[in-house]
């Protein structure tokens, strides 16, 4: 391997080519960002204890709900007053069940009086029993009243701001939606969709960041299976999709269908 | 997909196939082996070229040729280079100087041929090593390559059994076997290098020796 001059030095340049191989490795450990760390697009999730429709209503219809209810409430409160006797003669029936039993396996001479007992505890269940169907409907009842009362008010509500709002967002909407089209468009390769004017629907679910949440759905298909794929990549090379920020608004782009007509 | 994978220089390489990883251990040893050689030669080239230095300053002083050859024969290490082609011619002249029927051209032939010989054992020693920096050079791209390929094929074979395919399923695999070709062309680029510089500085050395050859002819033709 060696020649025999070359003895003299084979430790140094060994030590040497070593050296260089470990700063090499050195510059590469440190010069390169080894770990790479895609660019996670953080999703913002809303929580909402209700519908945005419902947050929006309250500047307006506020005199009304609260009027309505409170009538309904003070019913509320004397049925269940008057509920409150059940449980108490249950209780006694359970107490005076255990003496009746004990003393019917200690003493036979009393198990005459038992049946009387147990008349009367029958009795009192079957009154119980009467009592408990008529009051429990009229509760459900006043329920059910009070439940319809209120979406009534909601929806009524509801009506009011919608159209309200409605008429001014329907702008922004359709601007938004035009964007969507109109990013979505750039992206299509329209060769592939042949001649003539074909026409597609797509559904496609939005998050708030302008992410698709699954797989845009076909609704309905051009005929031809390549211009359907191309607009289904078009989609998903769009994202993420223009969508508008405020979050009533956006509530209209959860579930969106869009129509796409590739040659016009 | 995870957001962050690692891509670590070593997950690279533990992470790789088998025959990928032999691919790189033999460049890895092949590179220690050509960087150690490169210093070997850098090392006796250059005290070759010192030597050949020191020797022609002494020689062409005008010094008694006897003296210069005792001081040479007297040292306790073996001459090397110059000095050494200068002892062969200078030895073989001698001799033949002492026999008293021979031709000075039999004389003259007689040292050239011992200078010759010793000049060829000298270029002997300084070319050593040199084929194993041109093949490092040449072929060490080549297997990292064949490292390289072997890796990608794995890569897309995997690939073959995913319906939906995307950049992110093979993209680890080509970077795992790209580390390869980067091996090799470690190995190599150094070694060429290497190679081309110790070329032109040897062949310097034997022009300056067979020069040297010539003109020590021409002296002692002149002395006989």
């Amino acid at each position: 391997m060696l020649r025999q001059r070359e003895n003299s030095d084979s430790f140094k340049a060994g030590a040497l080519s070593i050296s260089v191989h470990v700063v090499l490795l050195g510059v590469l450990l440190i010069s390169f960002n080894w770990k790479t760390t895609h660019p996670v697009s953080i999703a913002n999730v809303e929580l909402w204890d209700s519908l945005p429709a419902v947050a929006v209503q309250k500047p307006l219809p506020i005199p009304e709900p609260v009027e309505q209810p409170k009538p309904v409430v003070k019913e509320d409160v004397k049925p269940e007053s008057v509920i409150e006797p059940e449980p108490k003669t249950q209780v006694d029936i359970v107490i005076k069940k255990k003496p009746i039993e004990k003393p019917a396996v200690k003493e036979k001479p009393k198990e005459l009086k038992k049946p009387d007992a147990l008349a009367e505890l029958q009795k009192a269940l079957m009154q119980d029993e009467l009592k408990k169907p008529q009051k429990k409907p009229s509760d459900d009842a006043l329920k059910k009243l009070q439940q319809e009362s209120l979406s009534e008010d909601k929806a009524e509500g509801d009506q009011k701001n919608l159209a309200a709002k409605a008429a001014a967002n329907a702008g922004t909407i359709g601007e938004f939606t035009n964007k969507i089209k109109a990013k979505i468009r750039g992206n299509v390769n329209k060769t592939l969709c042949g001649e003539g004017n074909p026409e597609l629907k797509f559904e496609i679910g939005l998050l708030p960041t302008g992410e698709l949440t699954g797989n845009p759905k076909l609704v309905k298909s051009s005929g031809n299976a390549a211009c359907d794929d191309a607009v289904e990549r078009a989609i998903r090379a769009s994202e993420p999709l223009p969508v508008p920020t405020e979050a009533s608004l956006f509530s209209q782009f959860r579930n969106l269908k869009l129509t796409f007509r590739p040659n016009d | 997909m995870n957001a962050s994978s690692d891509m670590s220089f070593f997950t690279l390489i533990v992470g790789a196939s088998l025959p990928v990883q032999l691919v790189m251990l033999i460049l890895i040893i092949t590179s220690l082996f050509s960087w150690w050689y490169i210093f070997i030669k850098v090392a006796t080239i250059k005290r070759a070229e010192r030597d050949a230095e020191d020797f022609e300053n002494t020689f062409w002083t005008g010094g008694d040729l006897n003296k210069l050859y005792d001081g040479i024969a007297a040292n306790r290490r073996k001459p090397q280079g110059m000095a050494s082609i200068f002892e062969a011619g200078f030895k073989e002249y001698a001799r033949h100087k002492q026999q008293v029927r021979m031709e000075v051209s039999d004389v003259m032939e007689g040292a050239r041929r011992a200078m010759r010989a010793t000049f060829n054992r000298e270029m002997d020693e300084l070319d050593a090593h040199l084929p194993f920096l041109a093949s490092v050079g040449s072929v060490s791209p080549y297997i990292g390559l064949f490292g390289t390929v072997w890796g990608i094929m794995n890569a897309f074979r995997g690939l073959s059994n995913v319906a939906q395919a995307t950049l992110s399923q093979v993209a680890p695999g080509i970077a795992e076997a790209l580390v390869a070709t980067a091996i090799g062309l470690f190995a190599a680029i150094p070694a060429v290098i290497a190679y081309n510089r110790f070329a032109s500085s040897v062949d310097r050395l034997s022009v300056r020796y067979e020069s040297f050859m010539e003109e020590f002819t021409n002296i002692l033709q002149r002395k006989s």
